[in-house]
């Protein structure tokens, strides 16, 4: 290997690993971006705006601003999730929240959707196991036969009524 | 004017009062001339309304600033069409629209009726006039629009006095849908009290079989696609005006409206029952009322202050006014079912699980679900803070994470359902009915899968759409098949007429259709994207295939505002697309903000650009941009909704037998047949 090559293929190691340590740089910066983006998502804004801190969009909104301010540095320091929403919770309240913790009372807001799923769907089985009649046998050709013109009148008229719409 | 207004507020309220108490005795007496003073005192309270309300819309365009509340929400420079919109801007002048467009619906019903169903509409103006009266209440002694500036004189006494401008009107409620929401949602809240007089006046003058339902669709059917167009309006609003890329955030405000949306569409499906079987008849009864009681909820959540939200009016003790008329409201319909539920009594029966009866019971359930569930996320807040002393919030991710697989759910029953047999559906008839739609929503699936959608929510939502759709359009190509093959007219053609012959069945299916399209739309949010730069002119920011260069900036100064405009020019696939100007406005009257959002929209996604103002360690301009793919689809199901509820509204077109001489034969024997006058089948609406 002649010494030109040899400059050559270092130069291209040192290129390429100043590359990578600038793409690794750039990938962890987008990566803290990401993750503070999705902690974000799970506060709400603090300026009574009522909406996810991450999505307030107030024109001149210094609260969010802060907010977020305070979360990219927790991020970039690298604390866990927890962390940051013990954090947050100490600062704010737990009205910082966007959805309610999994724990304690707000089990409560949780766990209601699904029970009234699971009862509703039961009541509307047991209405219907109820309201369920055993059927007649099929009529009989004679007894078909021997049906009224007012019967057969008032069954057209329920059969219209029935199937009209 | 204002004077004027009052007193015409005042006579309002002393006729509603004698509709009232006059119809009450009307009922007991059943003399006719009471009958009618009674109705003709209702209709003279709407009048009066009507005028109230043309005072207060004439002080906006006269600028009569000693008017309290035209001082708060207007000023000279104010737009004449947001004079209009100033109207309902605040607190008073909002209860006095509610009790207008209650008048208008009052009005109607009083005068459509007034020389039909005679033992019904007495209790109805009853129950009318009472839902008045409070209104009344409100707009007479607790919170007059009319009240005037006034300060104690020298000698002690009250000096009207006048200010030179108002405050104007808020700047987020300067946007033309401003213009049309309010009064959209308003008429759906307010519609929904016809539906429940007439179940109310029905179950107390134990009216019989299902007359009320029948008189009531229509207004049921024109409350609900009101309530439908206001809530998407508002949508819009909060997409283009709020700048925070999306178009519901479960505000409380915005779920209140929602409730009696979902509780009133249930209602139209299980009246159904009633109306084909005698079914339900207390479920639809307690349906409709439940309807009303959340449409007073809904207007105490806003005016009360008890939950927070960006939509409520300033906190005030105008709440307590709400939560009394609620109970009360929950007392009279509890004690009428109670003394009349025998008058309720139906013969529930069902042939099979798997009918269009199980399917509407599944249809209520889940609608059900969904409002009781947005009910006590919005509430949970108040409750947590009663139980444990903080309030915990509850956000848009937590009613995203319990309504989306009920909308799924939900938007399953609309393909399924409709397809059902009333009584029983047949192993044949499912085969026939679901096995193409089934077949192609799941060949849907594959291809979504194939070309990357990885998003679970998503994906079943719509291969469900592609489903739903496929079923709604085999019915369509059905029907119309047969009628082209008797017809020979075009298929297109064919399929307009067999939807005028069943409007309420076909127009259905096109409400259905449209809700489909709302759902594609909601199956986009998974997808959407954002960035944020702070940007100089010359500087570029990438998002998806779009790149925004920033040219510059421009400001203009308007009668009502300053604005500061971005001038971004759009490039797509290395070509200049189009230039966007989102801007920020400055309101020097009452010195605040707002933005105007740039928008490039495509069946395919939403460019939305957002001056978000400065950085406030650089100073230097930030521009926010969304990539949102599918919204337009919301948009436009919302109008295929509406078009699909006027639809519904027509009558049906029908075959009506028409009698015509027949031509004579001479040569033919005499029979029954030629004696009787020939049928000629002739097409014709009823």
């Amino acid at each position: 290997m002649t010494k030109r090559r040899l400059a050559a293929f270092f130069l291209v190691i040192a290129l390429s690993a100043s590359s990578s340590a600038l793409l690794s740089s750039h990938l962890q910066a987008q990566q803290a971006d990401n993750r503070a983006k999705q902690i974000g998502g799970k506060f709400m804004c603090m300026c009574s705006c009522n909406q996810v801190l991450t999505q307030c969009n107030h024109v001149g909104c210094t609260t969010s601003a802060s907010m977020l301010k305070h979360l990219d540095e927790a991020v970039a320091r690298g604390e866990s999730e927890t962390e940051i929403t013990s954090g947050f919770v100490q600062e704010f309240g737990t009205k910082v929240y966007a959805e309610p913790p999994k724990s304690g009372l707000s089990l409560v807001a949780w766990s209601l959707p699904t029970i009234y799923l699971l009862l509703g769907t039961l009541l509307v089985v047991f209405v219907i196991w109820k309201w369920r009649r055993v059927m007649p046998r099929a009529a009989t050709v004679s007894a078909v036969r021997g049906i009224s013109a007012q019967d057969l009148e008032r069954a057209r008229r329920r059969v219209t009524q029935e199937t009209e719409d | 004017m204002d004077v004027f207004g009052s007193f015409a507020l005042l006579l309002a309220f002393l006729c509603a009062g004698y509709a009232f108490v006059g119809g009450i005795f009307a009922i007991r007496t059943r003399h006719p001339l009471l009958v009618k003073s009674a109705r003709q005192a209702g209709i003279a309270t709407c009048g009066l309304i009507f005028l109230a309300t043309a005072s207060l819309v004439y002080l906006f365009f006269s600028d009569s600033y000693w008017v309290s509340y035209v001082v708060a929400h207007s000023n000279r420079d104010l737009a004449t069409f947001y004079k209009i919109a100033a109207l309902w801007s605040g607190q008073e002048g909002s209860l006095l629209f509610w009790s207008f467009l209650l008048a208008i619906y009052v009005f109607s019903v009083l005068l459509v009726y007034r020389n039909k169903n005679g033992e019904l509409m007495p209790y109805v103006g009853v129950v009318l006039a009472g839902v008045q009266i409070f209104f009344l209440t409100l707009n007479n002694f607790v919170a007059s629009p009319f009240k005037v500036l006034a300060s104690t004189g020298a000698n002690g006494t009250l000096e009207i006095f006048t200010r030179a401008d108002g405050n104007g009107l808020t700047p987020l409620l300067q946007y033309p849908e401003m213009v049309i929401h309010p009064p959209n949602l308003y008429s759906g809240y307010t519609g929904f009290t016809i539906p429940f007089a007439f179940a109310l006046g029905a179950l107390l003058a134990r009216y019989p079989g299902e007359k009320w339902i029948h008189l009531t669709r229509k207004w049921t059917m024109i409350a609900w696609c009101f309530q439908t167009m206001g809530i998407l309006l508002g949508a819009h609003w909060a997409y283009a005006v709020l700048g925070w890329g999306g178009y519901w955030g479960w505000d409380p405000v915005e779920n209140a409206s929602l409730l009696p949306w979902l509780t009133g569409t249930a209602f139209l499906h299980s009246v159904m029952m009633q109306e084909k079987r005698g079914m339900m008849k207390v479920w639809n009864v307690w349906l409709v009322f439940t309807t009303f009681m959340l449409c007073i909820l809904g207007t105490l959540l806003t005016r009360s202050g008890v939950v927070s939200s960006v939509h409520a009016f300033a906190q005030s003790s105008i709440g307590n006014y709400f939560v009394g008329f609620l109970l009360l409201i929950f007392a009279v319909c509890f004690v009428a079912y109670l003394k009349n539920r025998d008058y309720l009594k139906s013969e529930n029966q069902l042939d099979s699980m798997v009918s269009r009866e199980s399917s509407f019971l599944f249809n209520n359930l889940i609608l059900l679900v969904s409002c009781i569930a947005v009910l006590s996320g919005t509430l949970f807040p108040v409750f947590s803070e009663w139980f444990s002393g903080s309030r915990i919030s509850v956000g848009a991710p937590f009613f995203n994470k319990v309504n989306v697989p009920i909308g799924l759910l939900l938007l399953f029953l609309t393909g399924v359902g409709p397809l059902l047999a009333w009584r029983k559906t047949s192993t044949d008839s499912l085969k026939r009915n679901f096995g193409w739609p089934l077949v192609i929503g799941l060949l849907a699936g594959v291809v979504f899968f194939a070309l990357g959608l990885r998003e679970f929510f998503s994906l079943v939502c719509l291969i469900l759409c592609v489903f739903v759709t496929s079923t709604i359009g085999m019915e369509f190509f059905r029907g119309a098949r047969v009628i082209r093959s008797r017809s020979g007219a075009s298929f297109l053609a064919s399929a307009v007429d067999l939807t005028m012959r069943n409007t309420r069945r076909y127009g259905g299916y096109i409400v259905h259709m449209g809700m489909v399209l709302i759902f594609v739309g909601l199956a986009g949010a998974a997808f959407n994207r954002d960035a944020q730069k702070d940007m100089q002119p010359g500087s570029t920011l990438q998002i998806g295939g779009y790149k925004l260069l920033l040219q510059g900036f421009d400001s203009k100064v308007e009668k009502n505002y300053t604005s500061e405009r971005m001038i971004v020019e759009v490039w797509r696939d290395n070509k200049p697309l189009m230039m966007l100007y989102p801007e920020r406005r400055f309101f020097q009257t009452n010195e605040q903000s707002g933005t105007m959002v740039a928008i490039y929209s495509t069946l395919r996604e939403d460019l939305y650009v957002v001056y978000a103002g400065q950085n406030p360690e650089t100073q230097a301009p930030v521009v926010h941009a969304y990539l949102n793919p599918l919204v337009k689809w919301i948009w436009l199901g919302g109008l295929v909704v509406v078009l699909g509820t006027l639809v519904t509204l027509l009558p049906n077109r029908r075959a009506v037998l028409v009698l015509s001489g027949a031509p004579e034969r001479a040569a033919q024997p005499a029979s029954a047949q030629t004696l009787a006058p020939s049928v000629a089948l002739r097409e014709g609406h009823d």
